[in-house]
């Protein structure tokens, strides 16, 4: 542990720019997933296209996707976000389209009977219900970028990567450890706030 | 008026033509399937029909904006619907606050329903609607659908999927409300008895096509068909042998 | 020290800033993410900033596409790369045996497609090889593959799993050399197989050429004296406008700290960093001054 507490700012550092790496990518991400997963639970048939594709990339060697997105963007964060924001898609997507699936039909039914418009039942009704679901599509999200945003060592982005890869790299465990732990508590703080928002909006929306 | 549902290999409402006394309690009746649901649907236009036209007041529901048309009609369904996410004053107040409602008269109003289906204001405002029996979730779903005192009311077999005892306490509620409201009320059941109960006048439907519309006492002296007399008839069985049970239950 | 909310602020963002805006003037030095390129490196820093340079370092770059594309768009300007891996992995060429005639063409083909200058390369050279213990050298006189080769069947190989099978390892060996039938041949994780080679379960282990461990353990890296596999010398890529920097002043210092890493030099410095656990930096300019 001596490591840890040689390096202690150093570590601090670069747990406050992973922290800011999951969390641009985390906005980027729902921006772009929200309507990806509307449409997903609207369109069954193009659904299962989508998902494909998503899950495709996901598949994606994250070193070779950095480095395609290094050519366009340079080195930093810009890639490394990018690239974050990509493999959220599928988790996301996903998450976002069984939640609204599994919308009870007869509240969507009297939500249009009784007069609200496309654009109010959605907001009323269908996303405050969903919400509980989207909001563990979220956390699965956030959990599995925390541990990607280590590619952020691989692009000069900083982020914990950078300890837990030189560590292993020269086995030094101290220096992996270093890196890790902070990552495994963010991962576990984060999900644990996730947990906390699904119970609360899982209380308000239960049938 | 004829209507098909996209992909259909026959009409689920074929060449049904009557008109509706305003103010009067008109139960839809037949089987599942016959097309009742779907003639109900296009009142408030969530069915369109392929040809033909509802009025309502003289005025073809078509021209009317849909959200509009729906916020002044009505609507209640079987699986009641209520919205989870929010607690009964609040369901209640949805239509009153789509058509821009000042607060002091929604709070009034919905205050005023909750009393008028039978619910105590005090305990049952705040509750949300899974701490709620069956039967008090569709009292709160008529309170829903009249909350904006709308001319007509469209209920879709509201009582369905509540048990015997809570189904007739609430059809007397409803027989009291509707006295009150005044509102035209269309009703959809395949319940022969609780049609008896309740209706002014009868639609009898079979395979999408009106069978016969008229008073329960006309339908049961003069049946259109044989089919109706059969389904009067059988049914007559049904109640005699209740109404002995209920004696027999109620002897000391 | 705690840090203040403002600089909390600050270090959040900077994660976001691209690394090109900030640091003017400053010469833009990568590296690949394990110990010798870091440290290399660092020693091209190191001689540089002895010469007043200012140098912004973007380190770790996680593989050779990266740095490539690093490179090619300006975000790095300067690289250690190996000739073998540039030959092979970013040209895409059939390996070659001769370690000038890689270098020409590595030298050639990076001027031709990419516009980047491939400085000279270092004498020292991190290939794959053989090695054994000084005592199985003395009992058997093994020095070199082919002494190696012939002693084969007295003689156990812990080798890492893909040595046995690829066509760049012990096949090509056995074709190349002849010879080549061990006594028995065992495989090991990365890195174990010198541990085997330690405790006596076996006498000859594969290796890289430059690898700590072979300074640790006391290892001797038979030569391999017919040229089986490519030659992997350090050559720093640089992009055009470094240059001419001042008549060349950087490629005279890189040219200078380059000719210094031997083989000998290459085991030393990945020891300090990768077994006294150093700082790559502080490891490289001590090898400067």
């Amino acid at each position: 542990m001596t490591y840890l507490f040689s390096h202690w700012r150093l570590i601090g550092v670069l747990t406050l720019q992973h922290l800011g790496l999951v969390c641009a990518a985390l906005a980027i991400a729902l921006a772009i997933a929200l309507p990806l997963g509307i449409f997903a639970a609207r369109v069954p048939r193009a659904s299962a296209l989508l998902l494909g594709l998503l899950g495709a990339l996901y598949a994606v060697p994250s070193l070779a996707l950095l480095a395609v997105f290094v050519r366009y963007f340079g080195l930093g964060a810009a890639p490394v976000i990018v690239v974050l924001a990509i493999y959220a898609q599928f988790i996301l997507v996903r998450n976002i389209a069984a939640a609204l699936r599994a919308v009870p039909r007869a509240q969507l039914d009297a939500a249009r009977g009784i007069g609200m418009s496309s654009r109010q039942q959605f907001w009323r009704v269908e996303l405050p219900l969903a919400s509980p679901v989207m909001i563990g599509g979220l956390r699965l999200a956030t959990v599995a970028l925390i541990a990607i945003a280590t590619l952020g060592g691989y692009v000069g982005a900083g982020g914990l990567g950078n300890e837990i890869f030189f560590g292993l790299q020269r086995r030094y465990l101290e220096q992996t450890l270093a890196g890790s732990i902070p990552a495994a508590l963010l991962a576990i703080a984060a999900d644990a706030a996730f947990r906390a928002l699904e119970r609360a909006a899982t209380r308000r929306t239960a049938g | 008026m004829v209507a098909r549902y996209p992909r259909a290999d026959r009409n689920a409402v074929d060449g049904v033509s009557f008109a509706i006394p305003a103010g009067s309690f008109s139960v839809l009746l037949g089987p599942s399937g016959c097309g009742k649901s779907t003639l109900l649907r296009t009142v408030n236009r969530l069915v369109a029909p392929a040809s033909g036209a509802v009025t309502v007041g003289g005025q073809d529901v078509a021209s009317i904006e849909p959200t509009a048309l729906r916020r002044a009609t009505g609507y209640v369904i079987q699986a009641v619907g209520l919205f989870a996410h929010m607690t009964v004053a609040q369901n209640i107040a949805v239509v009153p606050e789509l058509l821009h409602w000042d607060r002091g008269r929604i709070a009034g109003r919905t205050d005023e329903l909750l009393e008028l289906v039978g619910l105590d204001p005090e305990r049952y405002r705040s509750r949300f609607p899974r701490e709620l029996s069956g039967g008090e979730q569709q009292r709160v779903g008529v309170a829903r659908a009249i909350a904006a005192e709308p001319q007509v009311l469209l209920m879709d077999e509201p009582f369905g999927a509540v048990d015997a005892i809570a189904r007739r306490s609430l059809q007397d509620e409803m027989l009291r409300i509707v006295r009150i409201l005044q509102t035209t009320v269309l009703f959809v059941t395949h319940d022969v008895e609780e049609a008896l109960r309740l209706a002014d006048r009868i639609a009898v439907m079979r395979d999408g096509k009106l069978v016969q519309y008229a008073t329960p006492e006309e339908m049961l002296r003069a049946p259109a068909s044989p089919y109706i007399a059969q389904l009067f008839a059988v049914n007559a069985d049904v109640r005699r042998y209740e109404s002995l049970r209920n004696a027999l239950a109620a002897a000391p | 020290m705690k840090l203040s909310r403002a600089q909390a602020i600050a270090m959040f963002g900077s994660a976001l800033i691209l690394p090109q805006c900030g640091k003017n003037n400053a010469l833009r030095i990568g590296s690949k993410n394990f110990s010798e390129n870091i440290t290399v490196a660092e020693i091209y820093a190191a001689g540089l900033e002895q010469r007043a340079f200012k140098i912004d370092r973007h380190m770790n770059l996680g593989s050779t596409q990266i740095a490539m594309a690093a490179i090619m768009r300006g975000d790095i300007q300067i690289y250690p790369e190996y000739t073998g891996t540039a030959l092979i992995d970013v040209l895409h060429l059939p390996p070659m045996r001769d370690p000038k005639a890689v270098f020409a063409v590595v030298r050639r083909e990076f001027q031709k497609r990419f516009g980047l200058t491939v400085l000279k390369p270092s004498p020292g050279n991190d290939s794959q090889g053989l090695a054994v213990t000084e005592a199985v050298a003395k009992k058997y006189n093994v020095r070199t593959l082919s002494q190696c080769a012939q002693a084969a069947p007295q003689l156990r190989l812990a080798a890492v799993p893909e040595f046995v099978a690829r066509a760049d390892a012990l096949p090509g060996l056995q074709k190349f050399y002849g010879g080549f039938k061990f006594k028995a041949v065992r495989t090991f994780d990365i890195g174990l197989q010198y541990e085997a080679l330690v405790r006596g379960d076996a006498d000859v282990a594969t290796a890289f050429t430059t690898d700590a461990q072979i300074v640790a353990k006391h290892l001797v890296v038979l030569e391999d004296d017919r040229r089986f596999w490519p030659p992997y010398n350090i050559v720093a890529i640089v992009r055009p406008e470094v240059v001419d920097i001042q008549k060349g002043a950087v490629v005279i210092t890189i040219d200078r700290v380059t000719s210094m890493l031997t083989d000998t030099a290459l085991r030393r410095l990945n020891y300090e960093v990768d077994i006294s656990k150093r700082d790559p930096a502080d490891v490289a300019s001590e090898f400067v001054y």
